[in-house]
């Protein structure tokens, strides 16, 4: 028996046709027939022949139908035999047709990105162990959470540093660089890059602003780091391949400073001073191979321009330490900084305007952010400054450190000192008088400079009511173990206080002493128990050093600008320091020194106003030429009577 | 100045897949050293099954799509080739077919024999059981604390700043 497949079966009542070919029942009942079959469904058997002519023979049926149903009087005719016509459908001609579909291995395509290949550097030949290697180092550990009380639960560890594309990484290839770095905190944990403390928090974000801009000024207040965020950045680039050379330019007292921070914070990378005589100086500057050069300003602006044109080095990084030595535009160190050729440019100091808003132009030149003689507005100036200056204060991120105690010490003349004070006040401002409309700045400035000499002592009779002040300190601070810096704008004055001082083990520490012998000074001062006070100038003394340990600073003399003052302070105060630390400000009563520093205040005042940020560091005026002739009552004659004289 | 025996450190892959609305998915690999540094990345132009596929692979679309196309174009791809490739998906461990460098899955199954690589549990591909034996060799070179989920997020989000160029 072969399954029917091309025929089609109909069932109809003999006598009746179907024209739509479904099953259908006389045209009276209205419905199908079969919807009448209250039985099993109809069913039928038949056999088809293998030859197609031949006639189906019906074998079965099984079409039992009740004729209850009906009352219309043919049920009769309902019970009889059904006859089975079929008819033949043909197949189609060229066979069936069939929709194929076989897997088949897409090309997708693909972007990439290969990072360039990091510099690797040999291991130190000799590996000290960690216990050894750290005792030697200061210890300096984040803030640590209080103790939990019971039942508390422990604050969720902090979300890791990543590093962000700069606003300017247009290009999709330079975003995924960024994107696809490591957290910070993986990076440089214990990992590739032995870090010998943890850094703080902030730190971790200068570190990544840092590294992912190539114009930028990090303007932390003095204290928070700057060192060591700028030498793990570097570190970072060097190793992730992004520069293979920086130069370094600082303050010359600063480099042993930057060398012993780089042997620190970036043990295996290799570095060299530019220093020497002339031909050793030109070799080390064009010594290939050599990841970090560092300079002083004044190597920098004698060597440059004993290279012919377009032969000095190229540096993929230029990093300008305590910048605001290129302030003022048209200085020759201002003008050899920015020719030095350069892919990326940072800045860093902890002041960036000491006097006037247009100073940040010429950092801004130098970062090639704005044209060569650019004059930015304040308003442009602020936009600039939040896309390329980093500035954070210890106020924002440094709430558990030691307080810094800021006393004013208000003192009465001695009677030597007074007279002699007087005498020479009186004396100055007739001999300016006199001088009428020839007088310069520099002949106030003269005046002023001879006054704050004779307030520190009077140099006939040797009294100083500053010195009485500090010897009744330093007794109470040398009884206690406590150390102490003192800070004086003439080296005269340090070498005349070294004397009395030495009961203390004091120490100098000026531009007069040779650069070879200074490690060794602070060192000692460190280390020695019985030196208990260091007397600096602010010159040499009040930038770029660790004097954490130290608990008291003593300005002993006005510098003329505040800035630099809280730079001094700052050796003290700053990360690591683990005591309160006590400034006291000497000021002599009713002399020059009181009217400077109420014209300072004025001024700091009305800068912080201006800025409204309440960062009263950032405040750093200094007097200008008007300032400075205001401070005496300078009358030339005038016809009959006088006018005021000086600029406007 | 280089070392040229360190040069042929151990290198991990991370492999992982996004699933972009109307668009299909997103494969991405970044191989890195083994304290986590890139070398390099890779990614695909969004892959869309269309409606006949959908219809015959059923419920291994995902693993074809994921495993043998994105998976295996990438591996193929890359220059710097790691010595094991990671995935955080179970379904990904089909690459291992159709690649020839060790495959795992980050997390243990349960039955399943499992390593410990960096902070986390490694499964591989039953049908290759050499490759754990050939990555336990390594494992020490990978720092213990080392966090291997942490680079799945560096490739997902490098995926989503792809994406922002792909045309609409």
């Amino acid at each position: 028996m072969e399954p029917i497949t091309t025929e089609r079966q109909l069932l109809l009542p003999r006598g009746s046709s179907s024209s739509d070919g479904g099953l259908a029942g006389p045209h009276w009942l209205g419905r199908p027939a079969q919807e009448y079959y209250s039985a099993a469904a109809p069913e039928i058997q038949v056999q088809v022949p293998a030859a197609k002519e031949s006639p189906i023979e019906v074998i079965g049926s099984n079409l039992s139908i009740g004729a209850e149903i009906f009352a219309a009087g043919i049920n009769g005719a309902l019970n009889r035999s059904l006859v089975v016509a079929t008819e033949n459908i043909p197949f189609l001609k060229g066979g069936v047709s069939t929709v194929g579909w076989k897997p088949a291995r897409v090309k997708v395509e693909t972007f990439g990105l290969t990072f360039a290949e990091s510099i690797e550097f040999l291991p130190k030949p000799v590996e000290k162990p960690p216990s050894e290697k750290l005792e030697k180092l200061e210890s300096i550990l984040p803030p640590q959470p209080p103790a939990l009380a019971q039942g508390e639960v422990a604050a969720p560890p902090k979300a890791p540093t990543k590093l962000k594309p700069p606003k300017d990484a247009i290009s999709i290839e330079d975003r995924l660089f960024y994107l696809l770095q490591p957290p910070l905190q993986t990076w440089l944990a214990g990992q590739e890059l032995i870090m010998p403390f943890e850094p703080f928090p902030y730190q971790y974000e200068g570190i990544a602003w840092l590294f992912s801009h190539n114009e930028a000024l990090l303007a932390d207040e003095m204290g928070l780091g700057k060192t060591m965020q700028t030498i793990t950045a570097i570190r970072l680039l060097v190793r992730s391949g992004q520069v293979r050379r920086v130069l370094l330019v600082c303050p010359k007292p600063l480099l042993p400073n930057w060398q012993r921070e780089f042997r620190t914070w970036a043990e295996e990378l290799p570095f060299v001073v530019v220093e020497g005589e002339t031909d050793r100086r030109r070799l080390t500057w064009t010594m290939p191979g050599v990841p970090v050069l560092i300079a002083n300003y004044e190597v920098l602006v004698r060597d440059f321009p004993t290279f012919a044109e377009g032969e000095f080095p190229k540096f993929d990084l230029m990093v300008l330490d305590e910048a605001q030595r290129v302030k003022n535009r048209t200085s020759r160190t201002a003008e050899t900084a920015r020719a030095i050729p350069r892919t990326r440019s940072w800045a860093l100091t902890g002041t960036p305007i000491e006097n006037r808003f247009e100073e940040m132009s010429a950092l801004y030149e130098y970062m090639r952010i704005i044209p060569p003689g650019g004059t930015p507005d304040l308003r442009q100036l602020q936009t600039l400054s939040k896309e390329f200056v980093l500035r954070r204060t210890k106020n924002l991120v440094m709430t558990d450190m030691p307080p810094r105690l800021d006393r004013e010490a208000i003192l009465e003349l001695s009677p030597a000192q007074r007279h002699a004070y007087d005498t020479a006040e009186k004396e100055g401002v007739i001999q300016l008088n006199e001088m009428g409309d020839q007088i310069t700045v520099q002949h106030v400035f003269e005046l002023v400079l001879r006054l704050k000499q004779i307030t520190n002592w009077d140099p006939l009779t040797g009294e100083s009511a500053k010195f009485d002040r500090l010897e009744a300190d330093m007794e109470e601070i040398a009884a206690s173990g406590g150390k102490a810096i003192l800070f004086s704008q003439w080296t005269r004055c340090l070498d005349w206080l070294a004397g009395p001082m030495k009961k203390y083990g004091g120490l100098i520490y000026h531009g007069g002493v040779p650069h070879k012998q200074r490690e060794p000074i602070l060192k000692q001062f460190k280390e020695d128990p019985n030196s208990h006070i260091i007397l600096m100038s602010y010159g040499t003394g009040a930038v770029g050093l660790n004097l954490q340990f130290a608990g008291y600073v003593f300005l002993f003399d006005r510098w003329w600008n505040p800035a630099v003052e809280d730079q001094a302070i700052n050796r003290a105060h700053r990360i690591g320091c683990k005591s309160q630390v006590i400034v006291t400000k000497f000021i002599s009563k009713d002399t020059i020194e009181e009217r400077i520093d109420r014209v300072l205040q004025e001024k700091r005042e009305m800068f912080a106003a201006i800025l409204g940020d309440g960062d009263g560091t950032n405040a750093s005026l200094s007097l200008t030429a008007s300032e400075i002739f205001g401070l005496f009552d300078l009358k030339a004659r005038h016809g009959k009577g006088t006018r005021s004289i000086g600029p406007k | 100045m280089s070392d040229p025996g360190k040069r042929d450190h151990f290198r991990l892959g991370f492999l992982t897949a996004v699933e972009v609305p109307e668009k299909g998915f997103v494969g991405g690999l970044l191989v890195t050293n083994r304290f986590g540094r890139p070398l390099e990345f890779q990614c695909t132009a969004p892959v869309k099954a269309n409606r006949t596929q959908e219809i015959l692979y059923g419920a291994t679309l995902k693993p074809y799509l994921l495993a043998e196309l994105i998976g295996r174009t990438l591996v193929d791809k890359v220059a710097v080739k790691p010595h094991v490739v990671l995935t955080e998906h179970a379904e990904l461990l089909d690459l291992r077919e159709h690649v020839g460098i060790p495959v795992a899955c980050l997390g243990g199954a349960p039955g399943a024999r499992t390593m410990k690589l960096g902070n986390q549990q490694l499964t591989f591909h039953l049908d290759h059981s050499g490759d754990q034996s050939e990555i336990e060799r390594h494992a020490s070179d990978v720092p213990p604390e080392a966090d291997l989920k942490e680079p799945f997020d560096r490739v997902r989000e490098a995926l989503n700043e792809t994406l922002k160029t792909v045309k609409t």
